[in-house]
Order: C-alpha cells, then sequence, then structure tokens
C-alpha cells in the first residue's frame, strides 16, 4: 500500500470519526495544507459531506481552500460535492453570509457563482 | 506337738502362700514421687531400695533400669524422629501453601495481549485500514499522517 493510499484510508476515517471537531481541525490543519491536489480535493470533499458550520466554513470562506482553491481539479470537486449535498441549508447560510460580509472580492465572487449553481440545482 | 500335725498339703499351700506374697511385694513399685520423664512415668525402681535384697532381685532391678533407659532411649528417638516428620510435614505444608498461592495468583493475574499490536506486526498494511484507523484517536491519526508525509528539506 504506497503512503498516498495510506494518508487516503486517514482521511477517509477523519470523515467517519467519533471526535468530529479534532478530525476538522486535523483535516484543516494537514489536509486542506498539502502540497498534493488529490490529497486537498479527498480532504475538501470529506469536509463538505460532514455537513457542519465548523466544516463548511473552511471550504467555503478560505482563500486558497476548497472553493477558492488555486487547483480548479479541487474547487470543482468541492463544488461537485456541495452539489450532492441533501441538506444544503447550512451551506446555502455561509455562502450567504460570505457574499455579504467576507472581505475579499475574490471569495464574495466565488461564493456568489456557487450559490447560483446551488440555487438552481436544488 | 504341732510338727507332728503337719501334713505333707499343708506345707505345699504354706510355701504357695509365701511365694504369692513375695511376687505382690516385688510388683509394688518403690518409686514414690511417680517420676516421669519427658511425659513418659518411669516404671522401674530407680531408686536403691534400703533393703538388700538378694541377688535375684539385684539383677530385675538391673534389668529395669536397663529397660528404663531403653524407655528413655526410645523416648529421645522419637523425639527426634517427631521433630523431623514435623518439620518434613511443614515443608511439605508450605510447598503446598506456595503452590496454592501461585495458582491463586496465577488466577487472580489479568493477562492481556495486544491482539491490534500482533496484527498490525503480522500484516502491517492493516493498520492502515479505514476500519482500523477509525478506531484510533485523532492524535494517533494525526501521528500517522505527518510520518507519510515527506518532510520539506
Amino acid at each position: 500500500m504506497d503512503n498516498n493510499k495510506k494518508i487516503r484510508n486517514i482521511i477517509q476515517a477523519l470523515g467517519e470519526h467519533k471526535d468530529s471537531q479534532a478530525a476538522i481541525d486535523l483535516l484543516t490543519e494537514l489536509g486542506t495544507n498539502s502540497p498534493d491536489d488529490e490529497i486537498r480535493e479527498l480532504t475538501a470533499q470529506t469536509l463538505i459531506r460532514k455537513n457542519t458550520h465548523e466544516s463548511l466554513r473552511v471550504v467555503l470562506i478560505s482563500k486558497g481552500k476548497g472553493i477558492n482553491d488555486l487547483s480548479a481539479r479541487v474547487a470543482m470537486a468541492s463544488i461537485n460535492e456541495l452539489l450532492s449535498l441533501k441538506d444544503k441549508a447550512e451551506a446555502i447560510k455561509i455562502l450567504d453570509d460570505t457574499i455579504k460580509l467576507h472581505s475579499e472580492e475574490e471569495v464574495r465572487n466565488t461564493a456568489r457563482s456557487v450559490r447560483a449553481l446551488m440555487t438552481f440545482s436544488s | 506337738m504341732q510338727i507332728g500335725k503337719l501334713s505333707l498339703h499343708s506345707v505345699k499351700a504354706a510355701q504357695r502362700s509365701a511365694e504369692k506374697n513375695n511376687a505382690q511385694v516385688n510388683r509394688l513399685s518403690t518409686n514414690p514421687f511417680g517420676v516421669s520423664f519427658k511425659g513418659n512415668v518411669i516404671q522401674a525402681d530407680v531408686f536403691e531400695s534400703a533393703k538388700k535384697e538378694s541377688a535375684t532381685a539385684g539383677i530385675v532391678e538391673k534389668g529395669k533400669l536397663f529397660a528404663s533407659a531403653v524407655v528413655s532411649g526410645i523416648n529421645n528417638f522419637n523425639e527426634a524422629f517427631n521433630s523431623r516428620i514435623n518439620s518434613m510435614v511443614s515443608f511439605g505444608k508450605k510447598i503446598t501453601k506456595d503452590a496454592f498461592d501461585t495458582i491463586e495468583r496465577i488466577g487472580n493475574t489479568e493477562i492481556t495481549f495486544d491482539m491490534t499490536g500482533i496484527k498490525n506486526r503480522l500484516f502491517p498494511d492493516r493498520q492502515y485500514s479505514v476500519k482500523n484507523l477509525t478506531n484510533r484517536s485523532v492524535d494517533e491519526l494525526k501521528s500517522m499522517w505527518t510520518e507519510l508525509t515527506p518532510q520539506e528539506a
């Protein structure tokens, strides 16, 4: 088993972990800052699947993470994961707040685009 | 004259009576204190009789002394034997007690096997299965993740 596969399994285990907050913190610390696109992509998807306020904030409002990632692959994977959520209420609320309140225009624009996609897809 | 009235029968009866009296007197011990030696009353008359008796009586007395000495010897032997037996019994009891204590200690000792650790050593990749990882603490997962990440020079 190669190291990447082992890390993928660790990320998956963190997604199912009972200690949710600690798992989110670790995913944010190591996963979203990984130099590997594949790891960042999987981390963003895992955080979105958790569908909690804390996990969604990381991938929706942080510059360079989740939907704001510089890698199109990671950003698109994050958006697809958001669109496939059954309960989108928390994600929409955070996006609305980001559009209104975030200091970075680039982040606000991305949030607006994703918000529109979610409106159309629901 | 009485002599004239003596008959063979009366003489024999008198002789038997005298012998009987002598025998009773010989059986009586002159030991006035009931001296005991280590729990055993010494039956022999170890005191010198004030009255000198016949040569036969002396031999009997010596025999009694010898018998008394033998009894004492036997008592000493018994004592030594009992002492050894007791120490052997004590030793046996101690061994038995120690054995029971050991068995009890073994019974009360909790033996645990770190089956997860054993499995992980036998199947190194198995510790990275999602099921296994989910049961680990986040701190452990962090350490594992850090180890797998190549360190920047």
